[in-house]
């Protein structure tokens, strides 16, 4: 059974009196472990794709989105939270850091949001942000941290959960290239290692290259939602890798 | 709600100049609600100790029916002056000391006086009362004589207006006349030993007269009109009344200062209710200033409510955490004006403040205090407000959308 399996996803949105559609019947699965990569031009529909499948944003009535088998469809907002909390990360462009938290309070928030027992998490975080390289900068607070420490205080805070899967919206987008090179490593490791799912939204062709999976959308629709396809195929492809 | 109530506490401290105006805003506020509301219940107080040591007693006990009918035949209402009704009042636990009294209604002729033009006769309101008894009950009505004041079995003290008419000096010989109970009029010769400052505007034609000169004059040997009564304890009077009431049985009627002078409580009432107008006018002041502050804040930090929301947080937490920073802010707020309040009523407390009311002769000495009644009360009325204020913007930080609030929208 996939993670992921999206039927027939539409999504319009409303600019005054215009209709704009965003997603015009998307088919998609993602396996559990998967590290997919959803590349197209601008205003092709990969945020939009992202949003939904992150339970941000809701689809238009019609489609079918199960999640781990559970249809999600008709949800009131607590229960997407509640959904959110349990079994998604997020990853974004802006790091997107809760600034009057410190990195250990930024990266548990999460699991406090769901009364998780304090010794287990003190634990879970330590070993996280082992991993991740804050060790030492657990009591640093967001504006005391470089761009990469940042987003790797938000990869922790996207795992800390252990989500079926994370959401990783132009994850590199505002990070130099030697520091983009580690977060990618990062999350190809903890992607090995743990077994996380990694969802990415991305024109940088580093992501695409280390993508077991690549999705290309154009115009609301996947060109090719199935094809395993890996850098080098799509490098040479003509998308819109700026 | 810990983790929620520590994110609340930093993020008021997080834009401290704009934190630190709003909590001025509320602080000085607060003070001056405080210090104001302190100025008037030691003004109050002043009032209620000047009608209870002044003139008054705690309470007086009289004839049933005397008040009904004290204008038109308060004499008829008398009683004796027995030692057992004396002690029967005495009794009772809480009471200190007891006074007889006589009040009538009279006129003064002064024999000689400085001024030329003085008037043949003047109507006049007196009291008579004990020298000696009545400085247990009204240990202040001396203050209101002028220095020079002789007060005895001979002496009768005039109000200063009346001696100002007469141009009444020390020992000029003074005839009062009055009709006694049953209206045959009688004279009798006393010298005039001072003159006394008016409590109350207002009270033009008075005089004190000793209690022994009074009961010749109405003749009423052995009989007064009323008994005052002190206490040791006026925060307990209602409950002393009762039992007085109780001690002296049905043929007296037993009545409080405040029931005895009901234009003081109604004075009293007037300055509270300006001073509550004033006082809910700053608060919504405050706590409109405490909603935009608030306002600001929901709307500078939509993206980070967006984040907290993608991580799990509920509308009704996004709430909790806007409305707990508004209880952080008006607490905050509250207690500093609180302190500045409780600093400056401190200060003048220490000092006192003398002023002479408006048409009145006589220096009050003010001593400004607040109440742990008054206290608490602001503070919940500025928390809760400051929390009540705050539900729109917090209720519309709930509102947003996810996918919308992310993107700074």
């Amino acid at each position: 059974m996939a993670l992921i399996s999206l039927k027939g996803i539409k999504k319009t949105y409303r600019l005054g009196q215009t209709d704009v559609p965003a997603l015009l019947g998307v088919d998609l699965e993602i396996e559990a472990g998967e590290f997919t990569v959803v590349m197209g031009p601008s205003g092709s529909g990969k945020t939009t794709l992202l949003n939904i499948i992150g339970l941000l944003d809701r689809a238009d009535p019609g489609g079918s989105f199960k999640l781990d088998g559970e249809e999600l469809a008709g949800r009131d907002f607590n229960e997407m939270a509640s959904l959110r909390n349990r079994k998604i990360g997020f990853i974004f462009q802006s790091f997107n850091l809760i600034p009057v938290l410190n990195v250990r309070e930024n990266i548990e928030f999460p699991c406090l949001l769901r009364k998780e027992d304090r010794a287990g998490l003190d634990r879970r975080v330590e070993l996280l942000a082992e991993e991740v390289g804050l060790t030492k900068v657990l009591h640093h607070r967001p504006d005391e941290l470089s761009g990469g420490q940042r987003q790797r205080v938000a990869i922790a805070r996207a795992l800390v959960t252990q989500p079926e899967i994370v959401l990783a919206d132009e994850p590199t987008a505002n990070l130099d290239s030697a520091t983009s090179e580690q977060i990618l490593q990062l999350m190809e490791r903890l992607n090995a290692s743990r077994g996380v799912t990694f969802l990415f939204s991305t024109h940088d062709p580093r992501i695409m290259k280390r993508a077991k999976r690549v999705v290309l959308m154009a115009d609301g629709k996947l060109v090719d939602g199935t094809a395993a396809a890996h850098a080098e195929t799509h490098a040479s492809s003509g998308l819109d890798h700026s | 709600m810990n983790a929620l109530l520590s994110m609340a506490f930093r993020n008021v401290l997080r834009n401290r100049r704009r934190t630190l105006i709003t909590l001025a805003a509320v602080a000085v506020g607060i003070t001056a609600v405080g210090g104001i509301r302190g100025v008037l219940n030691g003004l109050q107080d002043s009032m209620t100790r000047g009608s209870i040591r002044g003139t008054l007693g705690a309470m007086q006990v009289h004839r049933t029916g005397y008040l009904a009918n004290v204008m038109s035949t308060p004499l008829s209402l008398d009683f004796a002056n027995d030692d057992a009704l004396v002690k029967k009042v005495l009794a009772v636990k809480g009471v200190t000391a007891v006074a007889p009294r006589i009040q009538f209604a009279g006129s003064l002729t002064l024999s000689a006086t400085d001024q030329d033009d003085s008037p043949e006769a003047l109507f006049f309101g007196a009291t008579a009362i004990d020298p000696v008894l009545e400085r247990q009950v009204c240990p202040d009505r001396w203050k209101l004589f002028t220095d020079d004041t002789v007060f005895d079995d001979t002496h009768v003290v005039l109000g200063d207006a009346l001696a100002a008419a007469f141009g009444a000096k020390h020992d000029s010989e003074a005839i009062l006349l009055a009709p006694d109970r049953d209206g045959s009029l009688n004279g009798e010769l006393a010298q005039v030993g001072g003159a006394m400052r008016a409590i109350m505007p207002g009270e033009m034609k008075i005089a004190v007269v000793p209690l022994s000169l009074a009961q010749k004059l109405l003749r009423m040997e052995g009989r007064v009109t009323e008994l005052a009564v002190a206490i040791d304890d006026t925060s307990h009077l209602e409950a002393i009344a009762s039992q007085v009431r109780a001690a002296v049985g049905p043929e007296f009627e037993v009545h409080t200062w405040a029931e005895l002078a009901p234009e003081r409580k109604t004075i009293m009432g007037i300055q509270n209710g300006v001073s509550n107008v004033v006082a809910v006018v700053f608060l919504l002041l405050m706590l409109l200033g405490v909603a935009n502050t608030m306002l600001m804040s929901v709307l500078e930090r939509t993206r980070e409510v967006g984040t907290m929301m993608a991580v799990g947080l509920t509308r009704g937490s996004v709430m909790v955490l806007f409305l707990l920073e508004a209880l952080v802010l008006g607490a905050m707020g509250a207690a500093g004006g609180l302190a500045g309040a409780s600093t400056i009523t401190f200060i003048l407390a220490k000092r006192g403040i003398h002023f002479t009311p408006p048409n009145s002769s006589m220096e009050i000495d003010v001593y400004p205090f607040m109440t742990a009644a008054f206290t608490v009360g602001v503070m919940f009325a500025a928390v809760f407000g400051a929390v009540l204020f705050s539900l729109y913007p917090a209720w519309r930080a709930s509102r947003l959308r996810p996918v919308e609030a992310l993107a700074g929208r």
